[in-house]
């Protein structure tokens, strides 16, 4: 069972490697790492050092080649596939760089897919996506198409999104890349209010951002930096100038590496 | 999550209308090249068609289509006569003949020839003119459709068949035949007039059963009495249709073609909506992401291929039988003939192309890693 020791997410020994002989890269070389509920994480990290594919395999959407990953007690290697699709319905949240909202269906339709993915009614699964997509400010835009909202729109439709249906664990991929500053901050305080947020069953939940964005490095609670598929010990000096002295990890305690 | 697959389908309006549009063509260019072919095959037969009353066609065994004319003799009309089961049994005149119109040009003309008193064999229907007045000398009537081909002739005008004075009596409605020449109608004795046969003058004779009794015990016995080819209507028209697909390059060059346009548009319908999926691969990989089963991602693709298909050969098959409709106006030249078997057959060729469009694509979306929607 669990190895876990009371964390939201417990990865141990996590490998994964593309290709094979000579062109194998080798994206995760064992990553050890405990995170606590209630907090709001970032990876970040140089572009190919690792941070996609750690999601991935956080999120259950990539198999790890070696070592355990759990999600609030749930094992992702020890899950068949289907029985892992249903639980990242019941578990996981997505926030992306490129919004990846489907361009057929308006606002509230788009919202409502992760509930009807779980097999609610289309009306109840509407309503509740209206309900938060009020919340996020959006409750003018109920009807329009993505492509006749903005960016930051779109993404915090993507978080209305990603919020509908209480999952325990929201990952978001660089949410402000593609996004104005003053945009991002706004998408980044309704993520931290998130993170601050309750599951489904009133549970705390984890919010996971992956970003090269310095400018949102202090909605934090922790910074985790990766190196050519490593945690790195100690944040980089431009990191710890730019968290506004967020909170690292002690390598010796529930962050470490291998 | 169906309702989002057809949301999915039909507002991407783009895509949407080429997948419709691409589909409608593909059954039209089926249908169509289809009903052609098999309206020529069919006209091969149409001097058959315009004949209801006899249950047998009599006529030499050596002949392979209603089409070729290898004449009998008045005795052998007579044996048929006789024959046990035989109601009543009369001749029947088929050929070509050359009609010179007053402009000094030439046509060929269909003459069908009816028995004088009984006029077996008549005109389907007639629109100008009395039946009555086809038994008297030198008279013909002649098929509407026909006229313009025929200088557009009215009642009490004079043709010249095979150089003999011929007076139309009234306009008809009959099938053409296949190769589309003028019908004309005029009786026994007046075509054997028009065209002289030789020694043996009777091309057909019509047969009638007496009642009760059995058609193909009939036609057995007209055949070992006679030693002439007996055969119903259905026979004989498979007897020609066999003769132009296997004796003629009709068969092997339009059937190529047909085949073509089948091929063509199964193939663009398959690889229309395979593009369709694999350009939204990227959606179902969220779809995916968020937790939906490739069994519903499967069932999805699976109702946008059925609903397109359907709406593409609800139009494409409409489209047809316009096409088809138009064909059937008097004098017209296309011949498309639209059987409900032809439909059925072309539905089911869209559905297993749509099917393994699908299945192609599908296979996509079943092995995709959701792990792409973080590129």
């Amino acid at each position: 069972m669990s190895a876990n020791n009371g964390g939201a997410l417990h990865l141990r020994g996590v490998k994964k490697t593309y290709g094979v002989g000579e062109n194998a890269v080798r994206a995760l070389r064992g990553i050890d790492l405990d995170v606590p509920s209630s907090q709001l994480v970032m990876l970040v990290g140089p572009s190919g050092c690792g941070k996609t594919t750690l999601v991935s395999i956080l999120s259950g959407v990539l198999d790890a080649d070696e070592g355990s990953v759990e999600v609030f007690g749930v094992d992702w290697r020890a899950l068949r596939s289907a029985e892992a699709t249903k639980r990242r319905s019941e578990l996981m949240g997505f926030v992306f760089q490129s919004f990846n909202l489907i361009p057929t269906l308006n606002v509230v339709e788009n919202t409502s897919v992760p509930l009807l993915v779980r097999g609610l009614g289309e009306r109840a699964a509407q309503r509740r996506a209206a309900e938060l997509l009020i919340e996020v400010g959006l409750g003018d835009r109920l009807k329009s198409m993505p492509g006749e909202l903005s960016g930051g729109q779109q993404q915090r439709v993507a978080i209305a999104r990603a919020l509908v249906g209480k999952p325990r664990l929201l990952v978001c991929d660089e949410p402000t890349a593609a996004l104005d500053g003053r945009t991002g901050q706004r998408i980044m305080e309704l993520i931290q209010s998130a993170a601050r947020g309750k599951d489904e069953a009133g549970r705390d939940r984890v919010v996971v951002v992956v970003t090269h964005d310095n400018r949102i490095f202090h909605y934090a609670d922790r910074i985790i930096e990766m190196e050519d598929g490593r945690l790195k010990p100690t944040l980089s000096q431009h990191v710890l100038e730019e968290s506004h002295h967020v909170p690292t990890f002690d390598p010796a305690d529930t962050i470490t590496q291998k | 999550m169906y309702r989002l697959a057809l949301r999915m389908l039909t507002r991407d309006t783009g895509k949407y209308l080429a997948l419709v549009v691409g589909l409608t063509f593909a059954t039209l260019l089926i249908t169509q090249q289809g009903s052609i072919f098999l309206g020529l095959i069919k006209r091969s037969t149409g001097v058959l068609q315009n004949v209801g009353q006899p249950d047998l066609w009599v006529c030499d065994p050596r002949v392979q289509t209603v089409l070729e004319i290898r004449n009998m003799s008045d005795r052998d009309f007579e044996r048929v006569r006789t024959v046990p089961g035989v109601a009543w049994a009369e001749p029947f005149f088929s050929s070509r003949a050359t009609v010179e119109l007053t402009d000094g040009s030439y046509k060929t003309a269909q003459l069908i020839g009816v028995d004088r008193s009984t006029l077996v064999g008549q005109p389907p229907e007639v629109l100008v003119g009395s039946l009555d007045d086809l038994r008297a000398p030198d008279a013909i009537m002649v098929d509407e459709s026909s006229r313009s081909k025929l200088a557009y002739p009215e009642i009490g005008d004079t043709l010249k068949l095979n150089d003999r004075r011929a007076v139309v009596v009234g306009i008809c409605r009959a099938k053409l035949g296949f190769d589309s020449n003028a019908m004309i109608y005029t009786t026994f004795d007046n075509a054997r007039r028009f065209t002289p046969l030789g020694r043996e003058k009777i091309p057909f004779i019509l047969v009638k059963t007496q009642e009760g009794a059995d058609v193909p015990t009939v036609a057995s016995s007209i055949r070992e009495r006679t030693g002439l080819g007996a055969w119903t209507r259905d026979e004989m028209e498979w007897l020609s249709t066999r003769f132009i697909l296997t004796q003629t390059g009709i068969g092997i060059n339009f059937g190529t073609t047909v085949l073509l346009g089948f091929i063509v548009g199964l193939a663009v319908t398959a690889a229309i909506f395979y593009q369709f999926t694999i350009e939204n691969l990227k959606h179902f990989a969220v779809l995916k992401a968020m937790g939906t089963r490739n069994g519903v991602l499967v069932r999805m693709v699976m109702l946008q291929a059925i609903t397109v298909g359907a709406i593409g050969f609800g139009i494409g098959s409409g489209l047809a039988g316009l096409f088809s409709l138009q064909g059937r106006r008097p004098g017209a030249e296309l011949a498309p003939y639209l059987p409900w078997q032809l439909l059925l057959m072309c539905m089911a060729g869209m559905l297993v192309c749509i099917v393994v469009g699908s299945i192609l694509s599908i296979r996509k979306v079943v092995r995709l890693e959701p792990a792409v929607v973080f590129k």
